[in-house]
C-alpha cells in the first residue's frame, strides 16, 4: 500500500525489466541477495514491493520472491517459544488463527487494519515490518509484546530484538543479504489492552497515528507509530506507570508524559498539532481499558 | 527474459510466455483477453481489478503474472456458463446494483469469494467483503441490497 497522492503511469510495463527468481531454500535466495546487492529486491506478499516499482520508486535489476522457500508459511505456538509466525504467512491467515486470537488478540486486530481484505490476503506481517514505515500497522503490537524478529543471514538463522530492528524511516538493522524467515512473540501469563488505528477513512487508510497500549502480566506497554522517524516504545510514561493504579489523574500525567517522548511531523495525513492531539485520545483511550479490564 | 507460466485460468488450465515485470491483470487483458478486471489505481487501493487466486479475492494489479504459476485464477468471465449468467451477475442486473460498470467485476468478485465462504452473510459481512472496492458513482445501496438478496434467498432454501 502506498497513501501518497501521485501521478500514477499507466503499469509497471513502463519501468525497466527485471529477473525473477523463485528459490527453494533459503541459502539460494541469500545467493542471489548477495549477487544482486542493492539492486535486488525480496518479493514476498509483493503489496508494497510492486506499488513501488509501478511508482517508479523502486528499480530492482533481480526481484527474488521468497514464497517458494519451505517452512516460511507456518504459525506454531508452544509454552516455552511462544508464538512464531512464518515470513509468508499473510494478515488474513494471522485473523483466522484461533491461537493468535485467543492468545495475541492486539496482534491479530492491528494486522487487521492493514489495507483491505484483497491486500490482507497478499500482504504479510513481515513484509509490513520489513518496510520499516513509521507507521506500521503491525509494529506497535510487536513493539509492546517485545518481538523477536527471526533473521536468516551470514550466521545462518539468528534473532533480534524489534527495538534493534527499526533504525530510521524505511531503514532496519537487515544487512544486504539478510531474509526476515519469521517473528516470534515470547509467550506471556496475560495480555490486555487494544491496538488502536486513527485514520482518515475507516477502509483502506494509512493510520494518521496508530497506538498499542497493553498491560502484560501487570506491567503497562505503550506503543505509538506515526510520531516519529520510527515506531516507538513511551519507556518513560511506562516507568511513570510501574505500580500505579490507573487513576484519572494518572492517566492525565501520563499522557502529558508521553508528549515529551514522540516527536510527530506535519504530512499530507495531518498536521503535527493534530497528531499530538490524537495521541493523547489514544492513549486516554488505552489506558482506560485497561482499567475496564481489571 | 520471458518466464513460462502454467496455471489454472476459469476451470482451464493455460499457458503464458511472460516477462517479469508484467502484473497478472495486464496478462488477464492483453495475453487472455479478459478485460474483466479493471485497472483503476493500480496500486491496490480501488480493488477494480479483483480476482479471485484459489477462491480468495486479491488485487490482481499487485501480484507479478509470473506469480501465478501453479495457482487457480477466477475472474468474472469465469462466472457465467456461455450466455447463462451466474445468480450473482443477474442479481445484480435485477436490483440495477451498476452505473458506469467499472467496479462491477471487482465488486462481484469480491462478494463471490464472501457468498462461497459465507452463503448467508449480514449486511455488516457484505459491506466488509466489498469495502475494499471503491465505486466512484457511489451506488454502494444497490450493491449490497443484491448480494443481500443472495443471502436471503440461501436462508431461505
Amino acid at each position: 500500500m502506498n497513501g501518497t497522492v501521485k501521478k500514477r503511469k499507466a503499469g509497471v510495463d513502463g519501468v525497466k525489466n527485471f529477473e525473477y527468481y523463485k528459490p527453494k531454500s533459503l541459502e539460494e535466495a541469500r545467493e542471489l541477495l548477495l549477487k544482486y546487492g542493492e539492486e535486488a529486491s525480496i518479493l514476498n506478499g509483493g503489496t508494497d514491493l510492486i506499488v513501488r516499482i509501478h511508482d517508479g520508486l523502486s528499480h530492482p535489476k533481480a526481484v527474488i520472491d521468497i514464497k517458494g522457500i519451505e517452512g516460511l508459511s507456518e504459525i506454531t505456538y508452544d509454552e516455552v517459544d511462544g508464538l512464531t509466525i512464518g515470513a509468508c504467512v499473510t494478515l488474513n491467515q494471522m485473523g483466522e488463527n484461533p491461537v493468535l486470537l485467543e492468545k495475541f488478540r492486539v496482534l491479530a486486530e492491528a494486522g487487521h487494519t492493514v489495507g483491505s481484505c484483497q491486500v490482507r490476503n497478499r500482504a504479510t506481517m513481515a513484509g509490513n515490518i520489513a518496510n520499516a514505515s513509521p507507521l506500521a500497522d503491525t509494529a506497535t503490537p510487536l513493539l509492546a509484546l517485545d518481538a523477536m524478529v527471526k533473521v536468516f543471514g551470514e550466521e545462518g538463522e539468528t534473532e533480534v530484538s524489534i527495538h534493534d530492528f527499526f533504525v530510521w524511516v524505511r531503514k532496519t538493522c537487515l544487512q544486504v543479504g539478510d531474509i526476515v524467515t519469521g517473528i516470534r512473540i515470547p509467550n506471556y501469563g496475560s495480555i490486555e489492552g487494544i491496538y488502536q488505528k486513527h485514520t482518515r477513512r475507516n477502509e483502506v487508510d494509512l493510520a494518521t497515528v496508530c497506538a498499542t497500549v497493553i498491560k502484560i502480566d501487570g506491567e503497562v506497554h505503550i506503543a505509538l507509530g506515526s510520531v516519529a522517524p520510527t515506531p516507538i516504545r513511551a519507556r518513560k510514561t511506562e516507568a511513570f506507570l510501574k505500580g500505579k493504579v490507573l487513576t484519572e489523574e494518572v492517566i492525565e500525567e501520563a499522557i502529558e508524559m508521553v508528549l515529551g517522548e514522540i516527536a510527530p511531523i506535519g504530512d499530507i495525513r495531518a498536521s503535527k498539532d493534530y497528531r499530538e492531539e490524537i495521541v493523547k485520545v489514544l492513549i486516554r483511550r488505552g489506558l482506560r481499558e485497561l482499567i475496564a479490564a481489571m | 527474459m520471458k518466464r513460462d507460466v502454467c496455471f489454472i485460468l476459469n476451470g482451464e488450465p493455460v499457458k503464458a510466455s511472460i516477462e517479469p515485470h508484467v502484473t497478472l491483470l495486464h496478462m488477464l487483458r492483453e495475453v487472455f483477453d479478459l478485460t474483466g478486471a479493471k485497472e483503476g489505481c493500480g496500486g491496490g487501493e480501488c480493488g477494480a481489478c479483483t480476482v479471485l487466486v484459489n477462491n480468495k479475492p486479491m488485487n490482481a494489479c499487485l501480484i507479478l503474472a509470473v506469480e501465478a504459476d501453479g495457482l487457480d485464477i477466477l475472474t468474472v468471465e469465469g462466472l457465467s456458463n456461455g450466455l447463462e449468467l451466474d445468480e450473482l451477475q443477474q442479481t445484480f442486473i435485477d436490483h440495477a446494483a451498476l452505473q458506469c460498470g467499472y467496479c462491477t467485476p471487482g465488486m462481484i468478485m469480491s462478494a463471490k469469494a464472501l457468498l462461497m465462504k459465507n452463503p448467508t452473510p449480514t449486511e455488516d459481512q457484505v459491506v466488509k467483503a466489498i469495502s475494499g472496492n471503491l465505486c466512484r458513482c457511489t451506488g454502494y445501496k444497490k450493491i449490497v441490497e443484491a448480494v443481500m438478496d443472495i443471502s436471503n434467498r440461501n436462508l431461505g432454501s
